[in-house]
């Protein structure tokens, strides 16, 4: 009985302690003898640790026999899980637009926009953001995790929402490659009113004060702007026509899906060759030495445009990498579809 | 995978569904698991007692069969019987699988 007894401690150790592990060894125990039993009653003979071995060989590893206890060796079961990839869809992209945002307003506040400087601060938010994701999935994983062994069934089952469930609340399958007008539309016309204020009214950017009745005013961009208007029109003027093409064509195609990706890569290129020229922002504190703006308020005003205006550019590249990171997605997905 | 081993898989699946039924149809009276593992070989059932064992915990903790410990031969037994809630889901399971056993002889007719 030895070999049993030995045997049985093996399967124990790889059972879960809270569910009945002594109870599943004592049975485990007593039916081994039995079959013991019967082995010796056949053979004619005396219980032996020959038959010991054939008997224990026959029942299998310890771990598998362990295994069959625990048919369900999930770190998050099925009926968690659902829950634990919302939970991830949530929490990770919060946390990774969290920390790039803040990794730009940090290299275009704490860096002239060029150098080296520029490029480490940038490199290490990338690389905070990823560490970040990587240790809010360790976290979550591990709660749901615990969840799942702490929790009772009947909670867990309590989660589900399919009883609530109507049918009729079925939204119409969107056609992936049907456009949306709305958005295309007011794509359309923010992009012309900013190519209109860019071309017609550069006047109106910048900063406009009355002083001794006279208008002063101090534009907000330097000739090193200006200097871009070309490569802007010819982004923005592409955005529109491509655009119209959509709105009248009313489909996505693989030429369009390229056609937007290019639109979008040469937007980010600019963006980027903008955000690091230097001297971009026309004014600085002395541009208000002739107001009634005192020294502190033109220095805090010209640190506020000089902040906002690479924030506003890392938004855009953001939002413009999210849209040609939708159409390769698109264009891939379609690939496979027609094969 | 070789034909040999899906048939094996396939006739696995089978079986374990029909285990359940043929566990609690065997248990009116206590039997002990290996008792109940013979008894079941012998009536043309071969249980692997991998299956069996935990198939047994697991209809017990679902309330359709009760177990106590009794000290026999010098051994303790863990001895299962079908309980109330199981007698009452006897019957319709026993109706399902007629049901199930006449619509597959239509089909494989």
């Amino acid at each position: 009985m030895n070999l049993i007894n030995r045997y049985v401690t093996e399967v124990g150790k790889r059972l879960p302690l809270l569910k009945g592990r002594e109870d599943i060894e004592k049975e485990l125990r007593s039916t081994l003898e039995d079959m013991l039993e019967d082995r010796a009653q056949k053979a004619g003979r005396p219980a032996d640790e020959a038959l010991e071995i054939e008997l224990l060989k026959e029942y299998g590893a310890p771990q598998t026999v362990a295994a069959t206890y625990n048919p369900q060796p999930y770190l998050i079961g099925p009926r968690l899980f659902p829950f634990f990839l919302m939970v991830l869809k949530i929490v990770i992209p919060i946390v990774v637009t969290v920390l790039l945002v803040l990794a730009g307003i940090r290299a275009a506040t704490e860096t002239p926009f060029m150098g080296a400087d520029f490029v480490n601060i940038v490199g290490a938010g990338l690389g905070e953001a990823f560490s970040a994701a990587i240790a809010a999935f360790g976290n979550i994983a591990l709660v749901f995790a615990i969840l799942e062994r702490v929790l009772p069934d009947e909670q867990i089952d309590d989660l589900k929402m399919e009883e609530d469930w109507n049918p009729a609340s079925l939204a119409a399958e969107p056609d992936p490659d049907s456009v949306k007008r709305g958005e295309l539309i007011a794509e359309i016309v923010f992009t012309f009113v900013g190519l209109a204020i860019l071309n017609l009214y550069p006047n109106i950017l910048g900063m406009g004060f009355f002083m001794e009745d006279e208008w002063i005013f101090i534009p907000m961009f330097s000739a090193a702007f200006f200097a871009f208007i070309p490569w802007i029109n010819a982004t923005f003027l592409a955005e529109i026509l491509l655009d119209i093409y959509l709105l009248r064509s009313a489909l996505w195609t693989p030429l369009t899906r390229v056609a937007k990706i290019i639109i979008e890569a040469a937007g980010i290129a600019l963006a980027v060759i903008i955000l690091r020229t230097p001297n971009i922002i026309g004014f600085t504190g002395k541009s208000f030495a002739n107001s009634s703006i005192s020294a502190d308020a033109a220095q805090t005003l010209t640190t506020v445009f000089t902040i906002m205006f690479p924030v506003i550019l890392i938004i855009v590249i953001i939002v413009q990498g999210i849209e040609i990171a939708k159409a390769v997605y698109r264009l891939f997905k379609a690939k496979y579809q027609t094969r | 995978m070789t034909n040999t081993e899906s048939l094996e898989n396939v006739v696995l699946e089978l079986r374990r569904g029909v285990i359940v039924l043929a566990a609690l149809s065997q248990l009116g009276s206590e039997q002990y698991g290996y008792s109940l593992l013979k008894q079941l070989a012998e009536l043309g059932m071969e249980v692997d007692q991998g299956t069996l064992y935990p198939l047994l915990r697991r209809l017990e903790a679902q309330g359709l069969l009760v177990s106590v410990w009794k000290l026999e031969e010098a051994r303790p037994r863990r001895y299962y019987v079908i309980s109330a809630e199981g007698k009452k889901l006897l019957p319709k399971l026993k109706k399902e699988w007629a049901g199930i056993v006449s619509v597959m002889d239509k089909m494989l007719a």
